[in-house]
This record gives structure tokens, sequence and C-alpha cells, in this order.
């Protein structure tokens, strides 16, 4: 087991910028490994002395890559047992709780006037419990229909979504969604408005009360806007609200669909502080969908990014820095950096198809 | 406020003034030109002898059963084609149109269905004012933001929920405004109907003016009929819908 300290020095040796880079994520399941057998689940590598695992992916393994705790990150725990200079890697597959939300190949297909066009093609997706998984793309890539579908507001075309082990089929109190505009009720006072969803299950109304007052303080709501109506409020105490009348309702997923993007940079900083306290202190499974890769990378355990025509996951990113994150710190800024370019990329090549489309059309 | 007071309290002694100014020239012989005071005098003397009072609670009676029952039909038929699009389309088209109708013109269908009778007031009434009610409600039915029903339904609302909690409540400006123009519609129409039904109403005692060439009654009985428009509609329905626009931040 002490020789796993060293590999981890030695990978401390490897470090460069490259180092810092996020995990790119991949799955192991149909990975290669340098020994002639398959990686895949339940098998057991042996690797030699000071052998690194290796995986073949579609770029050069990072550092990091190569260390086998990627594996990890995917949910297959590994158990490294040193035995005559020859280190054993068991790659398995325990049972763990069921994921608190799994997206299977959902497609999902618009009619318009214009013929059909596809929103979303082959979504697969699995968020543990507790994750915080921030959705980035381009305006159009389809985020938000993802987000919807997981709420239940809207139906997939093809594929299935399970919450919490039960196949949605619509919306359930159990994936409350914070909408950008707050969705707030203009004819309820905040506590009222806080209180909804309660009285929709008819918790007792002391029992309300107490709840809606607990989670008002946790969004750090001041006291003397509690009876205040919808409009006298400022757009990121809107948005406290929003989050509290959410949480009350101790979702399994906590839906959030681009819910700081209308606030000035000012309160929006705040707002995205207080989310990770509140986060950090109820540790709630959460998606949360962002046209800002830097919002994603600063709230998010994987950031997840989308493409466009038609909407698809491009890539996965881990970002593996401690909490509680600042704006402004280097780390935050390189990641940003990092998966922005990634994103040009693929936007560059995407105007450039269209470009080549359009071209052909004129001829 | 006390300036504005002030004010109209100034332009109405000036305006009444000057009508007891001309009064007093007698250009025109009193049945023609009453003065302010035989006016106030017959407001007294109406209210003394209680026809006034008989007159005033006879036609609140009728509008507000005639009122009553439109409020009751026009909001269910409004929030109906409010959110099913085939009944918009066809009964919404057909409530549309019938609204280009002024409300008097139901009063030759009315009288010929329920003869000169207390059913063919109570229908002008509710004619009168219904669709008024049906379109204020629906329109505030699909102006409700798709977005509150969404969030609503996130939360566990479903069915029947969605109307009581959420479709109404984001409806009610629209409603309200569809309650004060209805009132304002049936009280109109309840006025020139009963000009022509001998049933006590303050219509009736409008016509009986006329008839007996007493100036001063007409003039006294309209002042009855614009304080108790203004009443109703200042006092009640602005109110309201003040408050509501208020709170719902619309104002």
């Amino acid at each position: 087991m002490s020789k796993l300290a060293d590999e981890s020095v030695q990978v401390e040796e490897l470090k460069n910028v490259d180092e810092l880079k996020p995990n790119k994520i991949i799955d192991v399941r149909g990975a290669i490994c340098p020994h002639p057998l398959n990686l895949i689940r339940d098998t057991i590598v042996s690797l030699k002395d000071k052998e690194i695992l290796q995986a073949i992916c579609d770029h050069e393994p990072t550092a990091k890559e190569n260390a086998p705790r990627f594996c990890l990150r995917r949910g297959y725990p590994l158990k490294v047992i040193e035995q005559n200079g020859i280190w054993q890697v068991f790659i398995q597959k325990i049972e763990k709780t069921e994921p608190r939300l799994r997206v299977l190949s959902v497609s999902k297909v618009f009619r318009t006037n214009q013929g059909k066009v596809t929103a979303l093609d082959n979504i697969n997706l699995t968020i543990q419990e507790g994750e915080f998984v921030c959705i980035v793309g381009p305006s159009g890539c389809g985020k938000s229909t993802l987000l919807n579908l997981i709420a239940g507001l809207d139906k997939p075309t093809q594929g299935e979504i399970w919450s919490n082990g039960n196949r949605v089929t619509g919306p359930g109190s159990d994936r409350v969604v914070v909408f950008q505009e707050g969705a707030l009720f203009p004819w309820l006072t905040v506590m009222q408005n806080v209180e909804f969803g309660l009285k929709l299950r008819d918790v007792a109304s002391n029992i309300r009360r107490t709840l809606a007052l607990d989670y008002l303080k946790l969004v750090g709501l001041d006291e003397k806007f509690h009876n205040s109506f919808i409009h006298q409020l400022s757009g990121g105490m809107k948005q406290r609200v929003a989050i509290a009348r959410a949480l009350v309702m101790e979702p399994a997923i906590l839906l959030m669909d681009e819910p700081f993007a209308a606030l000035d940079v000012y309160t929006r900083e705040t707002l995205q502080e207080e989310l990770q306290n509140i986060w950090t202190e109820s540790h709630k499974t959460i998606v949360f969908v962002t046209h800002n890769v830097q919002e994603a990378v600063l709230l998010g355990d994987r950031v997840i990014v989308f493409a466009s025509n038609p909407g698809q996951v491009k890539a996965e990113y881990e970002i593996d820095i401690a909490r509680p994150r600042k704006i402004d710190h280097p780390e935050v800024f390189l990641n940003t950096k990092w998966i922005t370019d990634d994103l040009k990329e693929e936007l560059e090549e995407q105007s450039y198809k269209a470009n080549a489309k359009k071209e052909v059309v004129y001829r | 406020m006390s300036k504005r007071f002030i004010k109209l309290a100034l332009f109405y002694l000036i305006l009444i003034g000057l009508w007891q100014g001309l009064a007093l020239l007698k250009i025109w012989p009193e049945y023609i030109f009453p003065t302010p005071l035989g006016v106030l005098e017959t407001l007294v003397t109406g209210f003394e002898d209680k026809t006034f009072i008989i007159g005033i609670l006879i036609s609140l009676k009728r509008i507000l059963i005639g009122y009553g029952f439109s409020i009751v039909l026009g909001l269910f038929v409004g929030l109906l084609i409010g959110r099913v699009k085939t009944l918009d389309e066809t009964v919404g088209s057909l409530v549309l149109g019938i609204q280009a109708l002024p409300s008097i013109c139901w009063l030759p269908l009315a009288l010929l269905w329920f003869g000169l009778s207390e059913s063919a007031m109570l229908a002008i009434v509710i004619l009168g004012s219904l669709f008024s009610i049906i379109i204020g409600a629906d329109t505030g039915v699909k102006n409700v933001p798709p977005i509150y029903v969404r969030a609503a339904r996130t939360m566990g609302a479903k069915g029947f929920q969605l109307y009581t909690k959420v479709i109404m409540p984001a409806a009610l400006p629209s409603i309200i405004s569809g309650f004060k123009q209805g009132w304002s519609f049936a009280w109109r129409s309840l006025m020139a109907a009963e000009l022509l039904y001998v049933g006590l109403g303050l219509g009736h005692l409008l016509m009986m003016g006329r008839e007996l060439n007493d100036m001063n009654q007409v003039i006294a009985v309209m002042v009855v009929i614009i304080i108790i428009g203004i009443v109703v509609d200042r006092l009640i329905f602005a109110r309201i819908e003040n408050k509501v626009r208020e709170r719902w931040g619309l104002a």
C-alpha cells in the first residue's frame, strides 16, 4: 500500500501547466489498456512496478488522467494491491445507491413550421446524489430543453429519464425548478410564496411557517421583507426567494435554469457565493444550466459542455478546486479559459460547417 | 388633496351659481329650465315620501340579481374558453362578435321574448354585462405568464388546483376590469330598459318626470342615477382594481 503514495509522488513530479487542466472524464468501460486485456469492469489489471495505468482516449492523456483515480470518479472504486513487485489494480463496480438522476439516450425533436428541429440528440447523463452539475453551452444548444425534460414539463421524443429510481412522466415536487425570472407569484407575499408548495401538500400552517422561515434564513433574506410583495423586491432578492421556495420542498434534485443570468454582476457574485454555501450546507443534488462558463466552473463539481445543432454532450470536465471558490481564484480562471477555448473551437467548427452548407445551397 | 378638493368645490359652486343665475333670468319657462333649488327640493321630497328610495332599491335589486348571475356564468365561461382552445375558437369568436353589439340593442329581443316584465329587465342586465365579464376572464387567463403555471406544476400543483391557486389569482386584474366594465354596461342598459317599463325603478321615475312635465324630477332622478354610478364605480370597483394592481405590481 505504501507504494501507492510513491505513485502519487511520481505524479507530482510530472506536474506542469497541463496538470492543472480539469480531468476529462473517460468512460473506463470501453477503454483499452496497454495490457493485452481490455479494461472493463470487474477486471483485475496487473501493473508492473511504477507502471501507470493508461487508457486510450481521443487525446494525449494528461498527467492526472494517468493516475488511476479517474476511474474512481465514474463510480468504479479501485483497489491496489502490491505483490512481489507487481501491482494489481482491481476495478470493481460495486452497487452504489441508485443515482439521483439518469438520462438515458434522450432525444427531443420539435416540429416547427420549417420542419423538424432536433433540439437534443441522444443525451446520456448520470448524476449522483449530492453532485453539483453545471450544464453549459451556447444558446440554442438544448440545455434548457433538457432541464424541462428532467423537470417533466415536457416529454422526450425518445429515451427515458429516471429520477431517484422512478421514471419521470410529469412534473413532480421531487424536481423543483428555479427559473431565470424567478416566476414568483405576484399575488402572494414572500412568505406565502415560500409556503405555496407546502400548502399544496397540506402541511399544517405552523409547520409551514417554521420551514419557510428556516429556508428564508438559509438564503439570507432580511426578515423585514418577509411580508413584502414580489414587485417590491430587487432582482437578487427575488432569486433568493425563488431558491427558498424550491428548497423548502426538499426536492431530490434542484434544477436551476440560468437563475442568475438576469442579475447585475455584483448581485450575481454574491448569489453564486451563497449558492455554494447553501450547497455545502445542504448537499443537495443540483443541476445548474448556464451559458456562462466561468459560473459553471465556479459552482460545479462537474461541467457538462453542450454543443448545438443538434444538441448533444460535447465534453465533460471535472472541476477539482477546493471550496469555497472565489470568482477571482486563478484555478477558476484557468479552468474557465480551457473550457472556453474548447467551446470556441466547437463554435468555429460549427459556423464553418454552416457556411459550407450555405455555399452548397447558393450554388 | 385639499387643494384639489378646494378646486373641485369652487368649480361646482360656480357651476351651480351660473345655473341659478341663468334660471333667475327666466329666459325659459321652469318646466324647461329648472332651478337648482327646485331640483334639490324634489330630491328631498322624493327621499321623504320614499318614492326615490323605492326606485333605488328596485333598480339595485334588479341589477344585483342580474349582475350576480352574469358574474357566475361569465367567470365560468371565460375561464373555460381561456384554457380550452377549441372552445376559444368557437364560443370565443361568438362572444367577441356579440360584444360588438351595444347592450341596449338587446332590449327589443328581451321585450319580445319576455314581454314587459321583470324577466325582461333581468335579461337586459345579464346580456348587457355577461360578455364583458367573459372577455375579461378570458383575456386574463390567456395572459397568465406560462411560467407561473410551469413553476406551480414543478411544485406539485395539478388539475383543478392550477385553476384555483394559480390561473385565477394571476388573471384577477383582468377579471376585475371585466367586472367593472360589465357593471357599467349593466347599469346603463338597465336604466334604458326601465324607461319603457312601468316597474317603479329609477328609469321609470325618470320617465314619469317627463310625462308630468316635471323637469325638476327629471334632473333629480338623473342626479341620483349619476351618483349611484359614480359611487359603485369609484368607491367599489376602482378601489378593488387599484388594490389588485398595486399588489400585482402593475400600478
